[in-house]
């Protein structure tokens, strides 16, 4: 059995079990909380495709979700388009949006590549932020065009509270249960797949990947745009679930949070970003009580794992798996290789 | 001619801001190719140590600059022991280091947090009154700036420029296995500058909050403005970085007269993408060639 058909029966196996779950526990708090892990589940795949795998150090991603998230809130309230229309719009307008910050940043190499996009995702959350001019006045009050600090809400839901009563939150459970699959069979057949050498290659060894024709950004632009999809669809499916869409999204302590799923995990394994997404959140939860250092510890977590262990609780199942190569600590080159073959 | 010289105080006093923050940024990346994303909570963290000094324990202001020197100096210093030293040797130092100073970061912010609390606060470190300059009142505070940043850049081209030190720190930003095969001791030039770049970082700290007060979040828009002239400049470059922060400075007071304060930020990221799709290197840094 090949790699690739036995991660996708995995995923499907996982994601038959996660099916089961609403019949077992009802309670509402597991669900809803499974939910989210569902959509930070989707975030940080694609986010792992950009990073782990293509190496673009893109901090652009919360931005793109963020345009899900708004771009659907806003089809809802202005246009009066029902949610399940709006959420496939607005992952094709964060498409359109990735291409464009693509273009501008992804001709440039790391480091740069990283300043650009988070300087960008800044300049995003500081028009919605600043704008205060009333586009609309809704009986709430004065709304700016892009919500201002107070956000989105009121703009309409998925139909289950209609189909399912006070159950309607099983309805969002099994929408994000099938995005969540959808995107990991994505990512799936994208790093087992041929594309996925070529990114390995830029990655890797950029001039020389480049001097035997791969196009940099041509390759790149691709995994940006293709992951920017999921992330946007996250977006919508982050506004139609919770029904609210402000600024918070935008905030440093969330994409730390999900860059400590991905690093914690194992950033450009297949299965690593979902690994630590639930890992965090669980630890999330039991240090809820002491809420004033959660940044402390999260700021810890990213640093103690970058330190001892960079490749994350997947690469570290690697090393004692395969018992070799990885942990003689051979020539620099020879590590940066290895990291690339996802377990 | 009036509103020239308003614009061209206001902006001249930016560009000075954003030069004290950038050219500890720059000095980092370009001799240890290491990207400090805990470099704005240095910032803040200088800031709130002079507050301490001056307020708390009634100092005067020369005994809180230097105490916040000397706290961003053992900073930095512990940010090599802790974070920088144990990566060296991986092949993704440069990934990575800029993974863990995020982590870094967040856990200093988080700190000052705790221990002063989210209220705004006043900087004591002030120098009251101004010149007046062709009917405009130029306050002295904003010449201090001025000052602060033109001597910060003076001792940082002094140091790379004319000592033994700074030779090493060229030495190794140029090829940090070759420096090491000629005897550099790799470990003390990244303890040095990154120790050098933490009270850099308490200076214009001291410096920035002077102007916006303290908060425990005042280094991210410091920082991320750094990061900006950084880049346009071209990474690492640190009288390329100073000469882009006062550009960009006036730059930004010229846009802000024009469109508005909201827009400003955005009209000049639109402008920087602009010179790096036509320069990707920076304005002025090398075009690199990479040997196979």
């Amino acid at each position: 059995m090949t790699a690739r058909r036995r991660d996708i029966l995995l995923s499907l196996g996982f994601a038959a079990l996660l099916a089961l779950v609403p019949l077992v526990f009802s309670t509402r708090y597991i669900i809803s909380q499974i939910t989210v892990f569902f959509i930070w589940g989707l975030v940080v795949t694609q986010w792992n495709l950009v990073l782990g795998v293509a190496g673009i150090f893109s901090l652009a991603q919360m931005a793109l979700f963020a345009i899900g998230a708004y771009g659907t809130a806003m089809l809802a309230y202005y246009v009066g388009l029902p949610l399940l229309a709006a959420m496939p719009v607005a992952a094709l307008v964060t498409v359109a949006a990735s291409l464009l910050i693509g273009f501008a940043c992804l001709r440039l190499k790391g480091a740069y590549v990283a300043l650009l996009t988070l300087a960008i995702a800044q300049v995003i959350y500081l028009i919605v932020v600043n704008d205060t001019a009333c586009f609309t006045n809704p009986p709430s009050g004065c709304l700016p065009l892009f919500g201002g600090v107070r956000g989105f809400s009121r703009f309409g839901d998925l139909g289950f509270r209609e189909l399912l009563g006070s159950k309607f939150y099983i309805g969002h459970y099994y929408v994000g249960l099938a995005l969540l699959l959808a995107a990991q069979v994505f990512c799936i057949v994208l790093i087992r797949g041929p594309l996925s050498l070529a990114f390995r290659a830029l990655r890797d060894n950029p001039g020389y990947a480049m001097s035997r024709g791969v196009g940099k950004l041509r390759y790149q632009l691709w995994v940006f745009g293709l992951s920017a999809f999921f992330t946007g669809l996250a977006g919508a499916f982050y506004a139609a679930n919770f029904g609210v869409v402000g600024p918070i999204v935008f905030s440093v302590s969330m994409l730390l949070f999900l860059l400590a799923m991905i690093v914690v995990g194992g950033m450009g394994t297949v299965w690593g970003p979902l690994l630590g997404a639930a890992l965090l959140m669980a630890a999330d939860e039991g240090l809820r009580e002491v809420g004033t250092f959660r940044e402390i510890g999260l700021g810890l977590v990213l640093a103690v794992f970058v330190i001892l262990l960079p490749r994350g609780i997947a690469g570290l199942a690697r090393k004692t798996e395969a018992g070799g190569p990885a942990s003689r600590a051979g020539t620099g080159r020879k590590q940066v290789a290895d990291s690339s073959d996802a377990i | 001619m009036e509103i020239f010289v308003q614009v061209l105080a206001s902006g001249l006093t930016l560009g000075a801001m954003y030069a004290v923050s950038t050219i500890g940024l720059a000095l980092v990346y370009g001799a240890l190719n290491m990207l400090n994303m805990a470099q704005g909570a240095l910032l803040a963290f200088g800031g709130y140590v002079c507050f301490y000094v001056m307020q708390q324990l009634g100092l005067p202001a020369p005994v809180g600059v230097l105490a916040a020197m000397v706290v961003g100096a053992a900073l930095g210093l512990t940010i090599y022991l802790l974070v920088a030293r144990p990566m060296l040797a991986s092949p993704a130092f440069e990934t990575q280091i800029f993974i863990a100073t995020i982590g870094i970061g967040s856990v200093l912010q988080s700190v000052i947090l705790q221990l002063f609390g989210p209220q705004p606060k006043a900087q004591p470190m002030t120098l009251p009154g101004g010149v007046s300059l062709g009917g405009v009142v130029v306050p002295w505070q904003n010449i201090l700036i001025l000052a602060v940043a033109a001597a910060m850049l003076a001792g940082v081209a002094w140091l790379l420029g004319r000592t033994r030190a700074g030779l090493a720190i060229r030495a190794t930003a140029q090829s940090r296995e070759a420096a090491q095969l000629m005897g550099i001791r790799i470990g003390r030039v990244y303890a040095q500058v990154l120790a050098l770049s933490g009270a850099l970082a308490a200076l214009s700290g001291i410096m920035v909050s002077s102007l916006s007060g303290l908060l425990p979040t005042m280094g991210a828009d410091p920082m991320l403005k750094a990061f900006v002239i950084c880049v346009v400049a071209g990474l690492g470059n640190v009288p390329g970085a100073a000469i882009a922060a006062l550009l960009l400075g006036i730059l930004e007071a010229v846009i802000q007269y024009i469109f508005g304060v909201q827009y400003a930020f955005a009209i000049l990221l639109a402008l920087v993408i602009g010179v790096l799709i036509w320069r990707p290197y920076g304005l002025f840094g090398k075009r690199q060639v990479v040997r196979l």
